[in-house]
């Protein structure tokens, strides 16, 4: 039973169409990835699911049955745009969202959250005394107690530190080893390329990607280098079959045209410099997003939508 | 327990507690009858500081006959009033009055000197008796006196609009008028009194028989200004308590939208039950302050052995009129707020929530002269003002139709029911709004399209 179901969901604002005849389906104790441009439909497609916004048309189903306000006792959520009661100290916050959403004393689970993100120290201060990092973990606490089937994170690492993101990943990571179904909307490629099971892009609107990482990369076939060279990007351009270059700071990042050779490539720069590393590879996640969703997206918006 | 219910209640409590503890509705549960008192306790204090200096009023009589009974009657007034009557002290300002000869030539030339006279402070005005005070004659009623009416008496003072002065001279300036006309007609001199007396009517109260004895106990005096009291204070201090629980709902609601703490509790609740916990908290804060004034009154009227002057049959009305008042406001509140993007936007739309609290306060005065007029009748069966002016005729001594409290209340009912209906769709769209704050017909397109 899939964890989460949209059929044909479409959601407009007005004139605005925010979600357009969106299908997509999330396993059962996975992590999946949502990404997409800011403005392309995520934060209405995980509304609806959450039930905060009702679809126009299609359906929701979620856990097994069409989304009703009995199913959030189920479904943890993270919003993007977090808020707390800054004058409630820490734990009595976390105890009133689990109480609402559980309905049943959640004091002994809050206790142990606060531990296992080490916030021990701050349950009785009040939430505007916390910094940045220390209300995100707050909130996410917020959105894990009691345990839910389902737990929606948008962009959960926004604003952490390295030391708080741990944490958090392997907080994430522990509750699907505990068949938690986790869906999480990130802008940052490599979290969803570490961190996700399954891969789904939207983009005004409309689902453009959806698979695992893998086949998402083998839809793309290996049209990338990856190379680090002596004399800088500027020896680059001129190279027979490149498209395109992405300059990454040590290394640059080659896209193909299709049916080019990399082996010329590699012959010409070595004529040019000393090479220190030459890797063909698939496109990264990010080069697949950007490709999408970046300069000439009109372009393939049109295609999709003519699809 | 149902889980809507629960996560309703759940919220209201947190509301309510959250509310009730804070400084503002602490110091708001004292200073709010000092606020709505204060005017009343300010006069009485200021009425107890009187203007003691002479109020001096030049008396030009073209009549050369009522001065000297208005200059009696003034003399008369300071020995009865000005002074108290055991230790002497002054207590109020002494009327005197200086005949003034006539002068010969223009007469605006005298009533300008006059005129200067009291813009140096040295008259407090002065007044000038025509002889068409004495006798009017058929002129008086002519047409061409009726388009250019000539002053019979004339008064002439830079004081304000209300002034008690002209309100005193009414009185004895007809009394010598008349006093002036009856030796005219050698009316003999002690029937005067008989004849000048004016006619007075002291307001009792009804005959009642007491139900064990079977006597017929007298009338009372009635004390009309404590007749007024109980309406009054009542109607203020469910104003004053409907204020208290809804006023902090706009701002709250705007600031919780602010910071994003919403779209947190959407996920686990419905818009419907969020600001129904809203209502539930106001409807409790107010509930509070009411017990604390009810509580504090009974103690204060049982010390001065005033029980009494509790109207405890209204007690069952002002808890339904409370009810609905909050109700109506509160949800109303909430959708404002939800509409607004800042606290300021919310402070430029508190005056539409303001319309049902303040509207009624302004024609109380005419509904409380005239409780059964058609105006307080159909003004207190239009549901936003039921609350206030149903209360206030229903406290009035001279009662209303029994069913018209019925009737509005059916009224306010449907209309707190509707209002919340729509404010509930409202405040659906709002929450999640950010940004330019809506224009009146975005918001009245969400209420209708939700």
């Amino acid at each position: 039973m899939p964890a989460v179901e949209l059929t044909g969901v479409t959601k407009t604002f007005g004139e605005v169409v925010a979600v357009n005849d969106l299908s997509l389906t999330v396993p059962e104790g996975s992590v999946f990835g949502f990404i997409g441009p800011n403005g392309s439909g995520k934060t209405t497609t995980i509304r609806m699911i959450v039930n905060i916004f009702y679809p126009d048309r299609g359906s929701v189903r979620v856990l097994g049955s069409e989304i009703n306000p009995s199913l959030t006792r189920w479904i943890g959520y993270l919003p993007e745009e977090r808020g707390l009661y800054r004058k409630m100290k820490v734990r009595a916050l976390l105890e009133f969202f689990g109480e609402l959403r559980g309905g049943h004393n959640v004091s002994r689970e809050v206790g142990e959250w606060l531990e296992r993100l080490d916030l021990a120290h701050c349950a009785d201060r009040r939430i505007d005394t916390l910094s940045k990092g220390m209300s995100q973990r707050v909130q996410f606490i917020a959105a894990v107690v009691p345990e839910p089937k389902l737990l929606i994170l948008d962009e959960p690492f926004t604003g952490l530190d390295p030391v708080s993101a741990d944490s958090l990943r392997e907080a994430i990571l522990g509750l699907r080893r505990k068949g938690t179904t986790v869906i999480l909307s990130t802008h940052d490629m490599t979290v969803a390329e570490t961190m996700c099971d399954h891969i789904c892009m939207i983009f005004r609107g409309r689902k453009v990607l959806d698979g695992t990482l893998e086949s998402i990369q083998g839809e793309y076939g290996t049209d990338t280098i990856r190379v680090s060279l002596s004399g800088g990007p500027a020896l680059l351009e001129g190279l027979p079959g490149v498209e395109k270059v992405r300059d990454l700071g040590q290394v640059q990042e080659l896209r193909m045209s299709a049916g080019s050779d990399p082996q010329l490539v590699l012959r010409a720069l070595v004529e040019r410099t000393r090479v220190t590393s030459f890797a063909v590879s698939k496109p990264s996640l990010h080069d697949i997003f950007v490709r999408i969703a970046g300069p000439g997206a009109e372009t393939l918006a049109e295609e999709v939508a003519s699809e | 327990m149902n889980s809507s219910l629960r996560k309703t209640l759940l919220m209201a409590k947190r509301d309510y507690i959250e509310s009730v503890r804070t400084k503002a509705f602490l110091i708001g549960l004292v200073v709010a009858p000092l606020l709505f008192g204060g005017g009343g306790i300010g006069i009485a204090i200021l009425k107890k500081k009187p203007d003691l200096r002479d109020k001096r009023i030049a008396v030009l009589d073209r009549t050369a006959l009522v001065a000297p009974g208005l200059v009696a009657a003034a003399e008369a007034k300071n020995a009865r009033d000005a002074y108290e009557k055991i230790t002497h002290k002054q207590i109020a300002a002494r009327y005197v009055l200086e005949p003034a000869a006539l002068a010969s030539g223009e007469p605006d030339a005298q009533r300008l000197v006059l005129s200067d006279r009291v813009r140096k402070g040295e008259l407090f005005g002065f007044i000038e008796i025509f002889p068409e005070a004495l006798h009017p004659g058929n002129a008086a009623n002519s047409e061409a006196a009726e388009k250019d009416p000539k002053p019979r008496v004339a008064y002439y003072t830079n004081a304000g609009g209300i002034d008690e002065t002209r309100s005193w001279l009414r009185a004895p300036l007809n009394r010598a008028v008349t006093g002036v006309l009856l030796r005219e007609f050698h009316v003999d001199a002690s029937h005067a009194e008989d004849l000048l007396t004016p006619v007075s009517i002291d307001p009792l109260s009804l005959l009642v028989r007491d139900a064990e004895t079977g006597r017929v106990e007298p009338a009372k005096k009635k004390d009309e200004i404590a007749e007024m009291a109980t309406p009054f204070a009542l109607v203020m201090l469910l104003t004053m308590i409907v204020m208290i629980g809804t006023a902090p709902m706009l701002s709250a609601v705007t600031e919780d939208k602010n910071q994003r703490i919403f779209e947190m509790l959407m996920g686990v609740a419905s818009p419907m039950e969020l600001m129904a916990a809203r209502v539930l908290a106001a409807l409790a804060r107010s509930l509070t302050s009411s017990a604390f004034y009810i509580v504090s009154a009974v103690m204060v009227l049982q010390g001065m052995a005033m029980i009494g002057a509790l109207p405890l049959p209204l007690l069952p009305w002002f808890f339904v009129y409370l009810i609905a008042d909050v109700t109506m406001l509160s949800a109303f509140a909430a959708a404002l707020g939800a509409a607004c993007s800042s606290p300021q936007d919310a402070q430029n739309l508190a005056v539409l929530l303001v319309m049902p609290i303040v509207v009624p306060l302004l024609i109380m005065m005419p509904v409380m002269t005239s409780p059964n007029g058609a105006m307080a009748t159909i003004m207190s069966l239009i549901p936003p003002f039921t609350p206030v002016l149903m209360l206030l005729r229903q406290a009035m001594p001279v009662g209303i139709p029994a069913w018209q409290p019925w009737v509005g209340l059916v009224g306010i009912v449907l209309w707190t029911a509707g209002g919340t209906w729509v404010a509930a769709r409202v405040f659906r769209v709002g929450i999640l709004m950010q940004g330019q704050p809506p224009k009146l017909a975005e918001i009245i397109r969400w209420a209708w399209a939700g």
